[in-house]
């Protein structure tokens, strides 16, 4: 049953590296502006109206 | 790149680049029709750069640009408040740029670094309208930076709160809480996952130890990291000697939390680590939901937003551009045409027609000598004038409303009012600790090994975090129905509210009534031929007084217009107009400018203004421009006399209010020649009766009765950015659904007490396993987050369907229903902004 307190240690590892992730994607602003990068994908360059 | 049809039809009406439609002229350039110079040149700008894109992402999307001038920004007093970051070579500044409205503009702005050299970088947030922008300071200063947003159409909004401070802690403040909120289903989803053992009811002793740590610990975190909140409010709250819901909700808590620690420590049980931290996320969850703010509305504007940032000071003949607050009493200012007087002055130079609209609501304009006094929040109208400062900012008439308490203390509000959820709380609590004693004072007298284990029990139990889950839920969805309708609440706070409202005030002009567009009633003598229309036309375009510019685009309406060349012109301030075509007279104006005698007919139904005309020798008689009451106002005051105490206060006088006077038929329903005082007054009188009143108004006139009010709901057409301080912002036009929205903040109340009952049930269950002392964590586990889970869903699902009711009632109304939200928005803003800067544009 050893590897039990591995596999538990291992887990919680994960789970708090992905609490880590959303930590760090909050801080960051991601969370900040959710409209403008859904407009902004649509705009292309061209050169002219015509 | 072909162009789409579209445009080519929309062009022959309307101008390519701002879509409005022409007016006076039209300018051709490279096929494309402008309706004015400036237009015109934002398009050359922009295909020059290469950023015609901006054409194709949305039809006629451009702003009719704005010529002001932004050289005060480059004063060290302005730049340092604005620009965020510095160094050598970059300077980092955020714009507020309200005439934002569709993709269209977030291709433009982020592409700006291509019209300028010096512009290294701009990012948009669309949601807040604020462009951030990165730039070389030595190449362009950050006034030629806000020059250049004005001149492609998109003027920065600068005021006292756009140094953004306030903004950036509120941002902060919901970073944090979301953080917590992460920290806490983390938290409990690991904990219920640690738990299933004990669920299962698997025995291994070594693993339930190891279990039983890691849920302390995570248990421990969830409760003091990300339900640190709790106990500051809960402390704040204790110093004031008040109880709130949430006191026994972190009773239950506390008490389930150091029981788990004990058992856990000791050995003897698993705890209800997995109740307490579902339970406080569950409690996040609530609020984080009800944060939903509007940010591109402004709920706190105080009167210093009305005033421009700068004002034109002479010194010594020279002049020069200060910052407001340094207006000294003794100090000479230069007032420009349709701008705001900042401090209570003496006209010492030139004639003004002032528009005190914002400060008294009296809607015409009063005609001021030079010597007389001038009051701090008219609106020049007029040549340029000197003014003598009398008074400092601070003592102005008008900043003296701020004084009042009412806007010293804003919570003051919240103290007067009872909270559903808090009232609840303090029966709850006071229940909940008898039933605990009763129940201890039982198990000791039967079995004093029990009596430790119910009292835990019953407190952890019957949390009552359904009104704290339901409460949130079902508020911030009203908010966010209501936003649908173009009904603006500042927070759930408000809503709640609104619900508890029994008697109504209403504005009268800007709110109930607005200049009507449509034409004129006629009463003239005679049939008017197209040359004398051509001939009033003249004349009347020369004018800004309201009737003139309402009579020329009467005009205007009839045919085209030619401009004719008159000489002569006289302007008599509160009269009218003369002028001579070669050597036959023109008068335009009131009866007794033109020596008439007149008096109103008795009939009149609706309040209106008469303008008389005078060709010649011969007066033609008059036309009547009406002022007319928003529509659907008299259907809508019928609807609220049922069910509410409907009062009208006014600052205009009496005879302009005759078409609303069977609405308010009562005694003393109606008051006019209010001053902003009286008015707040008049509130102040309401509420001692006991009466939980509702403003609605408009102006700045109205500021103090807004604030006064239970609620106060500022009603604004095309100026969304300079509503007065108030608890909710409602578009003009959805005026007439007011019923509406009020029966609807009502059910929402409903709801909550419905949802509250369900949870006693819930209640109930958990309590009788409870006072028998044998309620085990399972069951525990179960019953909590299925009572939260189930509030939850009662929440959202009643007030979808009341939201949805409204969507269809509103439906049959032939109100048109708006899905695009924003770009109505944008228009409206972009209208706004044009009616503000109504100075000719130039480039």
């Amino acid at each position: 049953m050893e590897i039990m307190y591995l596999m538990i240690f291992l887990s919680l590892l994960m789970a708090i590296g992905f609490l880590v992730a959303f930590i760090w994607f909050v801080r960051s602003g991601q969370q900040d502006d959710l409209i403008t990068p859904g407009m902004r994908i649509l705009n292309e360059d061209k050169k002219t109206i015509n | 790149m072909m162009e789409q049809p579209v445009h080519t039809t929309l062009t022959k009406t309307s101008c390519f680049h701002c879509g409005e439609p022409f007016v006076d002229e039209i300018i051709q350039f490279q096929e494309k029709e402008f309706c004015c110079q400036g237009c015109k040149n934002v398009y050359e700008l922009l295909n020059d750069h290469e950023l015609g894109t901006y054409y194709t992402c949305d039809v006629n999307p451009g702003i009719s640009p704005s010529h002001q001038n932004f050289d005060y920004l480059n004063k060290p007093a302005f730049r340092d408040k604005l620009i965020q970051f510095s160094n050598q070579e970059i300077s980092k500044v955020s714009f507020n740029l309200p005439s934002i409205h569709c993709r269209s503009c977030l291709y433009l702005l982020e592409n700006l670094h291509k019209l300028h050299a010096g512009i290294i970088k701009s990012q948009l947030n669309f949601g807040k309208k604020d462009l951030s922008i990165w730039f070389k300071e030595n190449e362009i200063s950050l006034g030629e930076l806000a020059s250049l947003l004005a001149k492609i159409g998109y003027e920065p909004l600068l005021s006292e709160e756009s140094e953004g401070k306030e903004k950036k802690k509120r941002l902060s403040q919901q970073t944090q809480l979301f953080i917590k909120l992460g920290v806490a289903g983390f938290c409990a989803g690991n904990i219920m996952l640690f738990s299933f053992p004990e669920y299962l009811g698997i025995e291994d002793g070594s693993l339930k130890n190891l279990f039983g740590y890691l849920n302390l610990v995570l248990g421990s975190v969830a409760l003091f990291y990300s339900g640190s909140d709790y106990f500051k409010n809960i402390w704040a709250h204790l110093k004031l000697k008040k109880i709130t819901i949430e006191m026994p909700i972190l009773l239950g808590v506390m008490v389930g939390y150091s029981r788990s620690v004990y058992e856990i420590l000791s050995h003897t049980g698993a705890g209800y680590m997995d109740s307490v931290s579902g339970l406080l996320f569950f409690l996040l969850v609530g609020k984080w939901f009800q944060q939903k703010s509007f940010d591109f509305l402004s709920f706190e504007r105080k009167y210093t937003s009305y005033f421009p940032l700068v004002i034109t000071k002479i010194i010594e003949g020279i002049e020069e551009t200060a910052p407001l607050s340094e207006i000294k009493v003794g100090d000479r200012l230069r007032i420009r045409n349709e701008e705001i007087i900042p401090a209570d002055a003496i006209l010492m130079k030139g004639k003004s027609n002032m528009d005190y609209s914002f400060v008294t609501g009296e809607s015409e304009w009063v005609p001021i000598q030079s010597g007389n006094l001038i009051y701090a929040g008219g609106k020049h109208h007029g040549e340029m004038i000197e003014i003598e400062v009398k008074k400092d900012l601070q003592q102005s008439h008008l900043t003296q409303l701020w004084e009042q308490q009412a806007f010293k203390d804003p919570s003051l509000k919240m103290e007067n009012w009872e909270n559903f959820a808090n009232q609840v709380g303090i029966y709850f609590t006071i229940g909940l600790i008898t039933l605990a004693s009763i129940v201890a004072a039982y198990w000791i007298q039967v079995d004093p090994s029990k009596w430790q284990n119910s009292v835990v029990s019953i407190l952890v139990i019957a949390c009552p975090c359904a009104l704290a889950i339901s409460y949130p839920f079902a508020l911030g969805h009203g908010v966010r129905w209501l936003s649908k309708f173009q009904l603006y609440v500042k927070d759930i706070q408000a809503l709640e509210r609104m619900g508890q409202v029994d008697t109504l005030v209403f504005d009268k002009t800007g709110t109930l009534t607005l200049a009507k567009s449509e034409a004129p009633k006629s009463h003239l003598n005679r049939h008017i031929s197209e040359q004398e229309l051509d001939l009033l036309y003249s004349l009347s375009v020369q004018s800004t007084h309201p009737l003139s510019r309402r009579l020329c685009a009467y005009t205007q309406s009839l045919g085209p217009r030619n401009l004719v060349k008159l000489s002569e012109f006289k302007e008599i301030p509160g009269k009218g107009l003369e002028a001579k075509w070669g050597k036959i007279i023109l008068k335009l104006g009131s009866a007794t400018f033109l020596g008439i005698a007149f008096n109103s007919p008795q009939d009149f139904y609706s309040s209106e203004s008469q303008l008389f005309i005078q060709i010649g020798e011969e007066p033609l008689g008059y036309w009547d421009f009406p002022w007319e009451n928003r529509e659907g106002v008299e259907f809508m005051l019928r609807k609220l006399q049922h069910h509410y105490d409907v009062y009208l206060v006014s600052g205009d006088k009496s005879n302009h209010a005759t078409s609303l006077k069977d609405w308010f038929s009562e005694e003393g329903h109606m008051k006019f020649e209010c001053s902003p005082m009286e008015k707040m007054e008049f509130i102040r009188e309401l509420q001692a009766k006991g009466k939980k009143v509702m403003m609605v108004g408009d102006g700045l006139n109205d500021a103090g009765a807004l604030q006064q009010a239970h609620v106060g709901i500022a009603v604004s057409d095309d100026h969304l950015h300079f509503t007065p301080a108030s608890d909710a912002i409602l578009q003009g036009r959805s005026l007439s659904r007011l019923p509406e929205f009020l029966q609807f903040s009502k059910k929402a109340i409903t709801l909550i007490k419905m949802s509250f009952l369900v949870s006693l049930v819930y209640n109930a269950i958990g309590l009788s396993f409870a006072v028998q002392g044998n309620l085990s964590p399972l069951v525990a586990a179960i019953l909590m987050p299925v009572n939260s889970i189930s509030m939850l869903i009662i929440a959202t699902w009643g007030m979808n369907i009341y939201g949805k009711q409204i969507k269809n009632k509103l439906k049959s109304y032939t109100v048109q229903y708006i899905a695009e939200e924003n770009h109505i928005l944008g228009k409206d803003i972009k209208r706004s902004l044009r009616s503000i800067c109504s100075i000719p544009v130039f480039f």
